[in-house]
């Protein structure tokens, strides 16, 4: 029998040292405001609950709205990535044409797809809810997939010395092993639907938080918006720990790691270059037949539901076709500016940060708690803040990209590192290593796979921060350029951008892959062997 | 007692010209004929990475051979899964860790599609010595007891063809004697044909009626011994002459195969 140690006092412990700080830090906010009275920045917390009860009425009538978009976008979302990871797993040939569809998909910049959307369904929920689904089918898809098979080879031969097959390993090892990684993958995806309803409504909707958001910032309602992000992020951080609650009360032992996810499976199918790009090959002719089938099945209006050929002509053969690729060009170039340093500090700070504390492990755990609590908070909606505190220039946004990035990157390399096996420690503590050796040989390489799945995921996320600041705030670069496309009913163009954008997205997921296999077979060969 | 009886009890193993490679041309099993008798408990000695447990594998058709054929009691490896007549003991014991070890064993009847049988469970949990443990998960457990709870998983089924691949590894010397004690009237009374891979010379000699002594890879039989101890074997038969003639037979015969294979140091 274990002897369980009594949860309380510890729960006691992080649960008042959790009051304590948000009392400290509203403190601190309040102070603030009142000394930046009169700057336009900052809303005290004093200001934001006068705000947030003479609107009560209408913020709460939003906030259902959102919630109920958020809501039937996360679970069709997750069924679409069970039956995702589900056919991926019956039909192993079909996995690299499914996951590359799925990576596809998901690079599609939502602040482009918003507007598209909005025409094709008209008014309503429609987009709110797909954007919601968009948002969080990926980050499930691809956990699920690992987690799936996620069981030592000795479990499967032993079903099989019992005759059974295939089925019986769905139901009495894969469907039981992978519920910590699809919980995992749930728990993330909670306040991403959050986000991505809340997307969904910068784009044109009639009601919820989104539109709210946005006319405060129209308005520069100072208490509104810092009322309203205080509302997303509050939301987000309950749905986010309450779906973690759920999975430690149904999985009774913690999840696991989740290890890094080959971006292409190599399930031993052909190997080498040739071989990738004959499949990244097939996977783009699906793209464009599924794009071009779905337009034709529903009849859609070909002014604004552009084929792939329209594009096509759009980019290369038009009269202005030139002019659209240099638009175009001219727009990315913009962007990228911004988004790599973003993208880059990001990942620095938060694996620097990471490591950091590892030897410091007295902090760990304050800093562990209250990177999880804001890993959940989907920092677009504290966008607007964020171009208030910092300005629309370089900084406002270069940060923004960086703060999507940290946040996911720091959790997961805490996670990473503290997987590192106690008895491989112990080895290094009886030849009385320092830290710095358990850390290189030991800690850092049992880091890497998280540490690049997070800059995998982090590829859409960073490409959606900036274009939603772009468009929201500093009128320039792709995200600009899509926004005044979309309100010029210019659709060669906000398609032509979607595809350049996805594509793009899409290869960076990959080119961080193709470094992560090569990194990981010198650091961490084990890893990759699976 | 034996629950079914259509294939014969007590199945005999024929490997003819069996052959294993893995890729990268690792040869296992150079061809390899083998006859064992039906109802005898046979011990597999051999160095470690012999090919013991591919072997052992490639009998209860988990592996395909890459030439030659196993037949058990006349039928193919597959055909003997089909209607879950072997059960395998494997060297990692493969306990689902989201199962006790009573849910793992009952988990066994279940895959081989034979009702639930509470009184042959608690049974062999008793047998391996686990009780009290019952509802215990095996990430609770020592590597000992995992191993102990692999062996009743095996057995629950009444397997007519039993593998064990290094069942006692890592149980303590004292369950050890006592499993030891236990088991074989068992196998016995069950007639069934039990195969164990085991890396101690004692061990092989104590349990079986048969010990076959392999060479380092590729595997090849070099010793062939017939171990005559009268059973039920008490324990004081270890302190036998008999019983120290035949260890030092089969620890001679591995250490020739060893030599055999092994350039005399002074040519290295
Ligand atoms: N799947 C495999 N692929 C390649 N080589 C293998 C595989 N399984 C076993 N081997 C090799 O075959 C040899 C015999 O392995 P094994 O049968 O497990 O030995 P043991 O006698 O210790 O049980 C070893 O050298 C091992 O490295
Ligand atoms: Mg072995």
């Amino acid at each position: 029998m274990i002897a369980l140690a009594d949860p309380l006092p510890e729960r006691v412990r992080r649960g008042a040292s959790g009051i304590v700080g948000t009392i400290v830090i509203l403190l601190a906010w309040e102070l603030a405001a009142r000394a930046l009275a009169g700057a336009y920045i900052l809303a005290a917390p004093s200001d934001v609950v006068v705000h947030i009860l003479q609107n009560s009425d209408l913020i709460w009538r939003a906030l259902r709205e959102t919630l109920g978009n958020a809501t039937l976008g996360y679970v069709l979302g997750n069924l679409a990535a069970i039956g995702l990871a589900g056919a991926a797993l019956a039909w192993p040939r079909a996995e690299p044409v499914v996951a590359g569809l799925a990576l596809l998909v998901f690079c599609l910049p939502l602040v482009a797809t918003g507007p598209i959307l909005r025409v094709l369904y008209g008014p309503g929920p429609g987009p709110q809810i797909t954007l919601a689904a968009l948002a969080v089918y990926y980050t499930t898809f691809v956990p699920l997939l690992v987690g799936l098979r996620a069981a030592p080879a000795s479990w499967f031969e032993l079903l099989r010395s019992y005759g059974r097959g295939r089925l019986a390993e769905l139901v009495h090892i894969r469907a039981r092993a992978s519920l910590p990684y699809l919980f995992a993958g749930l728990q993330i995806a909670a306040p991403a639907a959050f986000l991505g309803a809340m997307v969904g409504e910068f784009t044109g909707a009639e009601r919820g938080l989104g539109l709210l958001a946005i006319r405060a910032i129209r308005a520069l309602d100072i208490a509104g918006i810092w009322a309203l992000a205080s509302i997303s992020a509050a939301v987000s951080i309950l749905i986010y720990t309450a779906v973690g609650w759920l999975s430690r009360a149904v999985l009774r032992d913690p999840p696991p790691m989740i290890l890094a996810p080959p971006a292409l499976p190599r399930t031993g199918h052909a190997q080498g270059l040739a071989a990738t790009v004959m499949r990244t090959a097939f996977v783009l002719a699906m793209a464009l037949l599924l794009w071009w089938g779905a337009m034709t099945t529903f009849d859609l209006n070909p002014f604004f539901a552009k084929r792939p050929d329209d594009v096509w002509v759009a980019l290369f053969t038009a009269t202005d076709a030139r002019e659209t690729r240099e638009t175009l060009a001219g727009a990315l170039g913009e962007t990228v500016v911004f988004l790599l340093p973003g993208f880059a500090g990001g990942l620095a700070l938060g694996a620097g940060l990471a490591i950091l504390l590892t030897l410091a492990p007295a902090l760990t755990p304050s800093a562990t708690l209250i990177a999880v609590a804001l890993r959940s908070v989907p920092i677009l909606t504290t966008a607007p803040l964020i171009v208030l505190l910092l300005g629309r220039g370089a900084a406002g946004t270069i940060t923004l990209v960086a703060v999507m990035v940290f946040f996911p990157t720091f959790v997961a390399c805490l996670h990473g590192l503290r997987q590192a096996p106690g008895q491989i420690l112990d080895v290094f503590s009886t030849y009385a290593a320092g830290p710095f050796a358990r850390l290189w040989h030991v800690q850092v390489p049992v880091m890497l796979p998280a540490f690049f799945a997070a800059a995998r995921m982090s590829v859409p996320a960073s490409v959606l921060a900036v274009t939603v600041v772009e468009w929201l705030a500093t009128g320039r670069g792709i995200g600009s350029l899509m926004a005044l496309s979309a309100s010029l009913s210019d659709y060669d163009m906000l398609w032509s951008s979607v595809v350049i954008v996805s594509v793009l997205s899409a290869l960076g997921y990959a080119g961080i892959g193709w470094v992560e296999r090569r990194v990981l077979t010198v650091f961490a060969s084990e890893q990759v062997a699976r | 007692m034996v629950a079914n009886t259509d294939n014969g009890a007590s199945p005999d193993i024929q490997c003819r010209s069996l052959t294993k490679a893995f890729p990268g041309n690792v040869e296992v099993l150079r061809p390899l004929d083998l006859e064992i008798a039906g109802g005898e408990t046979t011990a597999l000695v051999g160095p470690s990475g012999c090919g013991k447990s591919t072997l052992l594998r490639l009998i209860a058709g988990l592996e395909t051979p890459s030439a030659g054929e196993v037949l058990i009691g006349g039928v193919s490896p597959a055909e003997m899964l089909r209607d879950a007549g072997l059960a395998v003991a494997f060297q990692d014991p493969s306990l689902l860790p989201w199962r006790s070890v009573r849910g793992n064993i009952e988990l066994a009847l279940k895959l081989a599609r034979r009702p639930a049988d509470p009184r042959a469970v608690e049974d062999l949990i008793r047998l391996v010595g686990l009780e009290g443990f019952a509802d215990t998960r095996p990430g609770a457990l020592s590597g000992g007891m995992r191993q102990r709870a692999a062996i009743a998983r095996s057995m629950v089924t009444r397997p007519r063809l039993l593998l064990l691949d290094e069942p006692f590894g890592a149980v303590d010397e004292l369950t050890r004697r006592q499993l030891a004690d236990d088991l074989p009237p068992l196998w016995e009374k069950r007639q069934t044909t039990t195969l164990l891979v085991t890396h101690s010379i004692g061990e092989a000699v104590l349990l079986s009626d048969r010990v076959l002594v392999l060479t380092p890879r590729p595997a090849e039989i070099i010793a062939d011994i017939r171990i005559e101890l009268e059973r039920p074997r008490a324990p004081a038969v270890t302190g036998s002459t008999e019983f120290r003639r035949l260890v030092e037979a089969v620890s001679e015969a591995l250490a020739e195969g060893v030599r055999a294979t092994k350039p005399p140091l002074a040519a290295q």
